[in-house]
């Protein structure tokens, strides 16, 4: 049997800013298909810039990037990928529902299959309530939710989470861990970026550690207090950034 | 037919979504128009008219319609798809058609498209009144036709450029004050460029929204200040260099991804 390409597939991944800053540089990263994978790093480590890359969102300066064996910015490729970001970047001219029926016009769902999924997704989120609401009328945990729910209508294979827990409550947030495991037992590959240690080491079955645009280690959670000799992932965190 | 549907749904879930932004708002975005240009119409062309009787050979409030949907109609395409751009870049909610599976030239046609959406509905609704009131007659539709379609073109193509490079509201809005109301108002709406003194007639053929009002102008009475292919053609030249820069922008990412 084949065995099937990895999710994603970063090769010598450059990319520097217009103003000369060096955000990721030469960047080696492969996550295998299925894999729940968490990328850990402070503020300007370079974990969003990573994550635009692959979404095609920003100018990627050299290197190669694959998603499931395709270039990452072929049409293929980014069908297969969802992006839920860090800030709310919702369409202030649309309520909850249009938000996912046109999200999933843009992902080449028919308007039929779009108003169907963005039904499931609504129940799912918690969010029928809210259908008819336009997206500034939300409150932070219902736009949070449907971040997640646009970024899942359209099915996709890879998952990129971008600190989706930042700014919730505890009660969304174990709602949300357990969609997302959930979402991972089903075959969905996850990527997900956090400050949340605990989320890390209790989703994550490899954690990547990164600052400065380079890659410092990467491992299970065990793996890497091991190699670190540390009790705790934060004491591993704290070692690989030098900040004790 | 279907397969050609299912090829581009990302383009037709993009229009449509810049048509409902244009539609939602339409008390905005048809409605004002509308009511300003005829209240040029009523202000300028009924009572100035009953002093200027004709204008080679038209009467004066039937002169000024075709300039004044002109106007109306390039305005829209502009702004609407300015504003539109430059909103989802502000608000980044850009990033989930960037990153959606559809081609370059697709998101450009797709925000382009609630420009022309706005401007032909102001223009139809002009039209539809102005026509009767005036009794403009519409000598030449397929001069007509063309005309609206370079207008749309340029204007669209424009706007989206302006809404990629705007830092803030007040720049789009700036070239709408100081570039293309100024242009159009100089560009022989309310009079025959003709009637001018030079060196002013040869300086208003530089103006190239002179060509736009002179390109519709033909089609509604059938007469224009210069030859309507030259009228067409310099439109037209206007409106490729502009969706040619939009083109530009959007293939290669410039300004829209960091």
């Amino acid at each position: 049997m084949v065995p099937s390409p990895p999710a994603l597939e970063l090769r010598g991944l450059t990319k520097r800013y217009d103003g000369g800053l060096l955000a990721l540089d030469g960047f080696d990263l492969t996550i295998p298909d299925g894999a729940f994978f968490g990328l850990l790093g402070p503020n300007g480590a370079g974990k969003t810039t990573l994550i635009s890359a692959v979404c095609n969102l920003i100018r990627v300066t050299a290197g190669e990037l694959r998603v499931f064996g395709l270039p990452h910015d072929s049409l293929e490729a980014r069908r297969m990928v969802g992006l839920a970001e860090q800030d709310v970047n919702l369409d202030r001219f649309l309520d909850v529902r249009e938000t996912l029926v046109y999200h999933g016009g843009y992902y080449g769902m028919s308007r039929r299959r779009a108003h169907a999924r963005a039904e499931e997704m609504m129940e799912v989120f918690d969010l029928r309530g809210k259908a008819g609401v336009r997206a500034p009328q939300l409150s932070g945990g219902m736009r949070r939710r449907l971040l997640l729910a646009r970024a899942l209508m359209h099915e996709p294979r890879l998952v990129i989470l971008d600190e989706p827990t930042a700014g919730v409550d505890i009660e969304l947030r174990t709602e949300l861990w357990t969609y997302i495991r959930r979402l991972h037992e089903q075959g969905t590959t996850i990527l997900l970026t956090t400050h949340y240690l605990e989320e890390a080491e209790a989703l994550c079955e490899e954690i990547a550690l990164i600052r400065g645009g380079q890659l410092l280690a990467r491992d299970s959670a065990d793996g890497l207090r091991q190699a670190y000799a540390a009790d705790t992932l934060q004491d591993v965190y704290l070692r690989a950034m030098e900040v004790t | 037919m279907s397969e050609l549907v299912a090829r581009h749904r990302g383009l037709l879930a993009l229009t449509a979504r810049e048509t409902h932004r244009v539609l939602k708002l339409w008390t905005q975005t048809i409605l004002a128009p509308v009511i300003s240009s005829l209240l040029f119409i009523v202000v300028f062309g009924l009572s100035l008219g009953g002093r200027i009787k004709q204008i080679e050979g038209v009467p004066y409030d039937q002169f000024i319609v075709p300039g004044l949907i002109a106007m109306a109609m390039a305005q829209a395409a502009y702004s609407n798809n300015a504003s539109s751009t430059f909103q989802a870049r502000f608000d980044r909610y850009i990033h989930d058609v960037l990153s959606a599976p559809m081609r370059t030239w697709e998101i450009n046609l797709g925000l382009s498209l609630g420009g022309a959406v706005r401007a032909l509905a102001i223009g139809l609704a002009l039209g539809a009144v102005a026509v009767p009131i005036t009794g403009v007659p519409v000598r030449e539709p397929l001069a007509l036709a063309a005309a609206v379609l370079a207008l749309l073109l340029a204007f669209c193509a424009l706007g989206v450029v302006v809404g990629i490079y705007a830092e803030s509201f007040d720049h789009h809005m700036a070239v709408n004050n100081v570039a293309i109301l100024p242009l159009a108002f100089l560009g022989g709406v309310f009079y025959s460029v003709d009637l001018l003194p030079s060196p002013w007639q040869e300086i208003s053929h530089l103006n190239p929204i002179f060509y736009l009002v002179q390109a519709v102008r033909y089609g509604f009475l059938g007469t224009a200040d210069v030859s309507y292919w030259l009228a067409l053609g310099v439109t037209l030249a206007c409106g490729a260099a502009c969706a040619a820069w939009s083109a530009w922008l959007f293939a290669t990412g410039k300004r829209l991804k960091p």
